[in-house]
């Protein structure tokens, strides 16, 4: 066996799994875009750029999820930093592994149970009548944005530490040391080297987080209660719901598109901002 | 000479204590890391601390540092108390053990690195200047630019040291510098570290586990051992006058021949050994009788002969020095020990091989009675 067919056959099962579940459906809903409803659901095979045209009425969908993903990252990215900075280098290695087990535990039920628990909490009788009770009135949480916003932090805070803590804590400590060393204050060594040399951790992190969060759609659905709804869920609908497929693929490709388009920029701005960040362990 | 390990050494007569460590100990949880370090380091001079692993050295460059506070006892830099002054806040500087550089920076930047970081700010030009400058005086004029991780070893080690030099430290900390590097070019990192030691003018402390190291660079070493500091004197005062067993071990080679101290005629005393033979040898310090013992007689001090005085032995192994040639041998009670013989002396003795029968002696001046711990 030659090298060559070694290293087809590793490829072989990734492959042929990629080109099943992603390439075919991909090229089907691409077709399906430039296709016209069918009367009974479903598709009519035509070219026509009409589906298109339509977008704009799903304009909310996409502004919402262009908005409230970027935000959603953002946050997510500044309440995991300080945490998973904490677990790297502040804690002791006996509590490092407790809190870190911690971190991990949400994922031990379904994401459904715990948004279910969101809604009791942001509901009439959760948090907003706690805030009556101490006189703050008419505070109204579910079904907004923000309810929509606290869901997205919480169900994707653990993926957005992981990656940091990881990059944090291969940090070397030394590095801390020789900053101080050198007189660098507290602060002024974070800034100078724990920071950039973080950014490896901060690009994967944000990167899962806001890529997972383009597609979200139960969070919107749950927390958001039809009145906050993001491309997912109007594809849902379009699919399940209206059974306009061409229409749906539209939107689906448009939303692939966008993505692209915004994972590319991101790159970009990553590569430029570490281009002299390769990697590097001294030793 | 205090029993608890106070050892006063020599300071050169018109040198200024430029930092001090009196009663330091530093304990870690349970153990204790330094115990009752007492030491002055002059202005200007280069002093080595000498240790296994674990013997308390690092902490003491530490606490030097500022990465570590004392538990007991005061740090002073310059006269004054620094013990919990931080690290930012010391006008010392260390080289690392890995050199620690800073990945993401150039070769540049990691040097100026500290020039950045004074209040108020400096001129970038003022510190481009210094960064050039450092550069040539560690050899490394023209890699400014480069990546850290596009520097060898040895070119990293000159980094690191630039590093730290162009701060112009009251004291520059070398924590093991040498470890990571192979045997030539640690060889040639030791002459030129020691040039740019004179050519500055800063006070050197070097980490160590290497006697080698140490013996060839210091004007001091400060020998530790467990946490406490067992003598400290010029490389030459350790060699021809060790105050134990350990030190004499730890500097140089030698044999040693247990026993305990049967008399003290005069300036030789005479020890027992366990066989029951007597050996005579110059104390080293004040002894009292049946006190447990060891004599020791450095290998080179020993003369080999085929005909005459002395202990009757038989020759194990022979290894060829060049100007000198060691010999293993074995003596029926004693055991084997090391005796190192000039090339002179093969000349007018013929050199011995491995199963011949020979004579060792020594003058007994030259044997030391030493405390056995």
């Amino acid at each position: 066996m030659t090298a060559r067919t070694r290293n087809w056959l590793l490829l072989a099962p990734a492959g042929a799994w990629f080109l099943v579940m992603l390439i075919i459906p991909l090229t089907v809903v691409f077709i399906f875009s430039f296709g016209e409803r069918a009367p009974a659901g479903g598709v009519v095979p035509a070219f026509t750029f009409e589906q298109y045209a339509n977008l704009p009425a799903r304009w909310a969908a996409f502004k919402n999820t262009m908005t409230l993903a970027p935000i959603g990252t953002l946050s997510a990215l500044l309440i995991a930093y300080p945490l998973a900075y904490y677990l790297a280098v502040k804690s002791s290695p006996k509590w490092k592994t407790i809190l870190l087990v911690l971190v991990i535990v949400p994922f031990w039920t379904s994401i459904l149970i715990r948004s279910y628990a969101w809604i009791f909490l942001l509901g009439g009788r959760g948090i907003p009548a706690l805030l009556d009770w101490v006189g703050i009135e008419g505070v109204r949480l579910i079904n907004t944005p923000f309810a929509v916003l606290i869901g997205i932090i919480y169900g994707y805070l653990p993926l957005m530490v992981f990656p940091i803590f990881v990059s944090l804590d291969k940090l070397d400590k030394r590095l801390l040391e020789a900053s101080s060393d050198l007189g660098a204050k507290p602060w002024r060594t974070f800034l100078q080297i724990t920071l950039p040399l973080s950014i490896p951790g901060i690009a994967t992190g944000c990167m899962l987080v806001f890529i997972l969060l383009m597609g979200e759609y139960l969070i919107p659905a749950l927390l958001g209660g039809g009145k906050v709804f993001f491309v997912g869920n109007a594809l849902v609908d379009l699919f399940l719901q209206s059974r306009n497929w061409a229409y749906g693929s539209a939107v689906a490709v448009t939303l692939v598109v966008v993505m692209l388009i915004a994972v590319t920029v991101y790159m970009r701005l990553i590569t430029r901002l570490g281009a002299s960040r390769e990697d590097v362990s001294i030793m | 000479m205090e029993s608890r390990g106070y050892i006063e050494a020599f300071t050169p007569a018109d040198g200024k204590a430029i930092a001090e460590l009196r009663g330091v100990s530093k304990r870690f949880g349970d153990v204790l890391a330094a115990s009752d370090l007492n030491l002055t380091i002059t202005e200007g001079e280069f002093l080595s601390f000498l240790g296994p692993s674990g013997c308390g050295k690092t902490t003491a460059l530490r606490m030097l540092a500022g990465f570590e506070t004392p538990t007991e006892g005061d740090v002073l830099l310059d006269g004054e108390v620094v013990n919990a002054l931080e690290a930012h806040h010391r006008p010392v500087n260390m080289v690392f053990q890995q050199y620690a550089l800073f990945p993401h920076m150039t070769v540049a930047q990691n040097i100026g690195y500290g020039l950045r970081q004074r209040r108020p700010r400096l001129p970038k030009a003022q510190i481009a200047e210094k960064v050039d400058k450092t550069l040539d005086i560690v050899q490394l004029g023209g890699f400014e630019d480069r990546k850290i991780w596009e520097m060898s070893g040895g070119q990293q080690q000159r980094v690191a040291l630039a590093r730290a030099i162009i701060n112009e430290p009251k004291l520059l900390l070398l924590d093991e510098p040498m470890a990571a590097l192979d045997r030539k070019l640690r060889k040639e990192m030791q002459i030129e570290l020691q040039d740019l030691q004179r050519q500055l003018g800063i006070t050197f402390v070097l980490v160590t586990h290497d006697q080698e190291e140490a013996l060839s660079m210091s004007d001091r070493i400060c020998i530790m051992r467990e946490g406490r500091i067992v003598q400290v004197g010029s490389p030459q005062e350790l060699y021809d006058r060790p105050n134990s067993k350990y030190v004499a071990d730890f500097v140089g080679t030698s044999n040693f021949f247990d026993g305990t101290v049967v008399e003290q005629p005069g300036p030789l005393t005479s020890v027992r050994l366990s066989n029951g033979m007597i050996m005579r040898g110059t104390p080293t310090e004040e002894m009292s009788n049946s006190e447990d013992v060891s004599v020791s007689v450095r290998p080179e001090q020993m003369t080999l002969q085929r005909q005459g005085e002395g202990l009757t032995v038989e020759v194990r192994n022979r290894i060829f020095l060049g100007e000198h040639t060691e010999y293993l041998v074995n003596h029926e009670t004693l055991g084997d020990f090391l005796v190192l013989s000039p090339r002179q002396s093969e000349q007018t003795e013929g050199a011995f091989t491995v199963g011949d029968t020979a004579f060792v002696s020594w003058e007994d001046s030259a044997a030391l009675i030493l405390d056995r711990n």
